[in-house]
């Protein structure tokens, strides 16, 4: 299909006045947009109906000069068959560049009018991928619990087919092992049943959902759409995503022998099982008892983090041992009571029903006595050592750990390191992985969902709930994170809501989140591929598969568009239709070097689309402004920065190149987990090489700003600008 | 061995709103917020915790619980909605009656007042001050007029304050004369007195 291209220039929001139009549409013209039309307001419906006349005409590549590419986005959507490239002169020219003088101002929406156009020209109109056969259409969900249960009703009240895996020979999971569950409607007071047989009769019943019980999974193939899953009965079931719901196993009792004298008389129990006790036996006995709170939770030896749902646990246990005998004495001995939300409630009732809670620091309190118990404890709020004797039982309120083996990850840092440190550090973090595996992943990268440091396989902590590193696979309920019965309900449901998507992008053909919607995959010029795997060991969702001559088989429902496999290869063979090493590099070559002795210095600044630029965004309305010699190029992920940019622009005699991207580390913000962390090593290592070449490595700055952080963007813009000046001009100018 | 119930039981069943410091989750806003808070030995917020720990003879001889201005700030902060104040008044009542004075002073103040409104049906600035004082008898009761005597300027400049002429031990003066109809409220108040006295029994 031949392109037609058309230019747009908006003359509205300050762009007419500020800008000689007539000069902006010149310069894209050098770069093959010849045909420009101006409007006043180009967003309003006179404008948009002024290019949708065009579009219906024929033409099919769109350069929209007006405002930024993330503002009017439903007004500047044409359809996926027509390319739209945008160029931001209000917010990174006008408005950025606001106290920069009239020269300069024209010049950098000359070089923003070239960039564009070159992009466009270079751009092809995405053919979304298809997959071979038909698209798998089922949701399996792996656990039958809460969260199990919940997410195959709703992707079942979505219109799915749902696969139910139990490994327990029943559906119910922990909630079918409780007496009673906390209050779930309001005002929030009294203990209510558990219900578990009505919601297992409602997922029996329902003919959508297929339950296999005492099933665990052998091995799972495929992709989005197109997973094959082997079921440990010996079937095989296709699915197109899979949520894991596998909940959580209660902390080992056994590594609290020391601190909280567990296993020496069998009245010290922990929660779990004091509620088998409150289900099966009776509790009107019970003259005095203790809760120990954080009993080997929010503690270093044991687990750093806070369970969330143990306090309720207890405030909801005490009530059971009120309930058979208001006249005992409970004690609840706590470091901080921990209720969120309705559990809040809980407490109260708990306070009201005359449950004594008595606040000790971070030292456990000792227990002893081989019939009735002592508990001796600081009480901080009375700032004494306090007793309390004739105990009948002690309940140790232990917290979740999730349902599913740690994984850590290689640390990305030990690819800068020298070799043999790699190769220790790589072996440390493989030694820490647990060697068991629930969903047994025929995946090159391993048999397991990678995980955060506490075990829980999230991909986000804070943006995307569900989502695992590996796409189409889901987690939901205490798997993903501690959580209390309600919410692991509603969790659920939000898994299987993403679910269904996936399966429907894989139809389509199109991204999942974040970059939803975008047709285009990466296309491998395997010819050229010489076998290095940098592309399958980097992508961060396992994506890539090898064969066994270590050519990379891509799954192009597993992507998720970020391009760090694009900037891992050194051949650069890889490429989107509207994203390539070549089109940003063009854009990077199109930029007008003014030669040493006007005093001009340029930088190219490669901005991730995902926190950095809606920064400068902000920043830019917010009135801030920047030096005029900066270019920003906007990048999917600065994992898909190729270096071979670098390269290109330091030639080309630009002074500088800028890497602003999300936060890195363990509390990385990166949408794409470790985009920012790659770029980070890929350009420690290029330091060197500049080095070599008689360049100062100040030239290349890699930076991290938070989505909000406006100030940071500006101090991080002024001592680049600064670094610029102090390292003086690049001495390949004009070669 | 602490936290034994009696006490806190006796305290939520005979203690003037005394059930509601159940819900105290120990956060501080009202030892924070309280004016006296310098003054007393425990905050509302401690004291609550020692009824818990069952530590009768510490609270009820705690002159904090007499210390209570009723400025209501405490209780109109407590996030748990506990009439602080009330408590503090109730304890406060609820020792005496056990035959304890936690603090002699707001006693004898808290008499005076009495009487004052008893026997006149007013509250009157100058008068309320002269009786407390006399309480401890003639001369150690002039001694301590005295002491107050800045005070007593500093109200008079601000008007607060009328002097007038006190003729112990029968305050008959002029300006302080007694409302219509004593007789009636006098006899509201002695009925008053019954029925507390009747819930308390």
């Amino acid at each position: 299909m031949s392109k037609k291209i058309c230019g747009y220039i908006c003359k509205g929001c300050g762009i007419g006045d500020a800008l000689n139009t007539a000069k902006l549409a010149k310069a894209a013209g050098e770069q093959g947009v010849k045909e420009f039309k101006e409007h006043d307001v180009l967003c309003s419906p006179e404008g948009v109906a002024m290019i949708q006349a065009d579009v219906d005409a024929g033409y099919n590549a769109l350069l929209i000069a007006a405002c930024s590419s993330r503002v009017k986005t439903d007004e500047f959507a044409f359809g996926s068959q027509v390319l739209v490239e945008r160029v931001s002169l209000r917010e990174q020219v006008v408005w950025g560049l606001s106290e920069a003088d009239e020269e300069d101002t024209l010049m950098a929406g000359e070089d923003y009018m070239r960039m564009g156009a070159i992009k466009l020209s270079k751009s092809e109109p995405p053919t979304p991928y298809q997959l071979e056969g038909e698209v798998a259409k089922a949701v399996l969900v792996v656990g039958g619990g809460v969260a199990g249960m919940n997410a195959a009703l709703a992707a079942a009240k979505a219109g799915s087919q749902v696969i139910l895996v139990e490994k327990e020979a029943q559906l119910g999971g922990f909630l079918g092992k409780m007496a009673k569950l906390g209050p779930q409607t309001p005002p929030y007071r009294a203990l209510e049943d558990t219900k578990v047989d009505e919601l297992v009769g409602k997922v029996s019943g329902l003919d959508q959902i297929k339950v296999y019980t005492g099933t665990t999974i052998d091995k799972t193939e495929g992709a989005p759409g197109n997973f094959t899953v082997s079921l440990s009965n010996g079937e095989q079931v296709r699915a197109g995503a899979i949520i894991q719901a596998t909940g959580w196993l209660p902390y080992d009792p056994e590594n609290l022998k020391d601190e909280l004298a567990y296993g020496s008389n069998p009245n010290i129990v922990t929660n779990v099982q004091f509620e088998e006790k409150a289900k099966t036996g009776d509790l009107s006995g019970i003259n005095a008892i203790a809760f120990v709170q954080c009993a080997g939770s929010r503690d270093q030896n044991h687990l750093p983090y806070c369970s969330a749902f143990c306090c309720l646990v207890s405030c909801k246990q005490a009530m059971y041992v009120k309930a058979a005998n208001p006249e005992a004495s409970v004690y609840v001995v706590y470091k901080d009571v921990r209720t969120p939300s309705q559990s809040e409630e809980v407490y109260r009732e708990a306070q009201r029903q005359g449950v004594i809670f008595i606040r000790r620091d971070e030292t456990y309190p000792s227990i002893s006595g081989s019939g009735k118990l002592t508990l001796t404890t600081k009480d901080v709020l009375l700032n004494e050592q306090v007793d309390l004797e004739d105990l009948d039982m002690v309940v140790l309120a232990t917290g979740m750990k999730p349902n599913n083996p740690k994984v850590v990850d290689a640390p990305l840092v030990a690819f800068g390191e020298d070799q043999e440190k790699a190769k220790q550090m790589t072996e440390e973090a493989k030694a820490q992985n647990e060697d068991w595996s629930i969903l047994n992943l025929a995946y090159r990268q391993g048999p397991n969902l990678p995980t955060l440091k506490y075990a829980m396989p999230d991909s986000h902590f804070i943006c995307f709930p569900y989502e695992s590193r590996r796409t189409g696979i889901y987690t939901a309920g205490t798997v993903r994170r501690p959580m209390r019965v309600s919410q692991a309900q509603e969790d659920g449901v939000g898994a299987a809501m993403k679910a269904v998507q996936v399966i429907r992008a894989a139809e389509v053909g199109c991204a999942v989140h974040p970059r939803s919607g975008d047709e285009t995959f990466p296309e491998f010029a395997m010819q050229r591929c010489t076998q290095c795997k940098r592309c399958t060991e980097e992508c961060p969702f396992g994506a890539i598969n090898e064969d066994d001559k270590a050519n990379p088989l891509p799954n192009p429902t597993r992507c998720r568009r970020c391009g760090v496999c694009m900037g891992a290869c050194p051949e650069r063979i890889i490429s989107f239709k509207n994203y390539s090493v070549d089109i940003v590099g063009s854009q990077i070559k199109s930029i007008e070097v003014p030669e040493e002795d006007e005093e001009k210095p340029r930088a190219v600044i490669l901005v991730c689309e995902n926190d950095a630029l809606p920064v400068i965004d902000m920043a830019a309305r917010m009135g801030k402004t920047w030096s005029p010699y900066f270019r920003f190029i906007n990048v999917r992920c600065l994992g898909s920065v190729n270096l071979v940019w670098i390269a290109d622009a330091l030639s080309k005699g630009i002074d500088g190149v800028g890497l602003f991207g999300c936060r890195r580390g363990e509390d990385y913000q990166c949408h794409f987990i470790k985009g920012s962390e790659i770029a980070n090593v890929r350009m420690s290592k290029i330091s060197e090489t500049l080095t070599r070449l008689a360049l100062e490595s100040d030239r290349i700055k890699v930076s991290e700003v938070g989505i909000n952080e406006v100030e940071t963007l500006m101090d991080i813009l002024k001592s680049f600008q600064d670094t610029i000046d102090t390292v003086g001009p690049n001495p390949y100018k004009g070669f | 061995m602490d936290y034994q119930q009696d006490f806190a039981k006796e305290v939520y069943e005979k203690v003037d709103s005394g059930a509601e410091i159940k819900v105290c989750m120990q956060c501080g806003v009202c030892a924070s917020t309280c004016p006296l808070r310098e003054k007393m030995k425990y905050s509302p917020r401690k004291l609550w915790t020692l009824i818990r720990a069952g530590r009768r003879q510490e609270v009820l001889n705690c002159p904090d619980i007499m210390l209570c201005t009723s400025c209501y700030t405490c209780k109109v902060r407590c996030p748990r909605g506990i009439p602080v104040i009330d408590v503090m008044h109730g304890l406060a009542h609820y020792a005496l009656e056990k035959g304890i004075t936690p603090r002699e002073e707001t006693k004898k103040f808290g008499e005076a007042f009495w009487d004052s409104i008893y026997e006149t049906g007013r509250v009157d600035e100058a008068t309320v001050p002269i009786k407390y004082c006399l309480k401890d008898g003639m001369i150690a009761g002039l001694k301590k007029s005295l002491s107050m005597l800045d005070i007593g300027m500093a109200l008079m400049k601000a008007k607060r304050l009328t002097p007038k002429l006190f003729i112990p031990p029968n305050f008959f003066i002029p300006g302080s004369h007694k409302i219509k109809g004593l007789k009636d409220l006098q006899k509201m108040l002695d009925k008053a007195k019954a029925m507390g006295a009747r819930k308390e029994g």
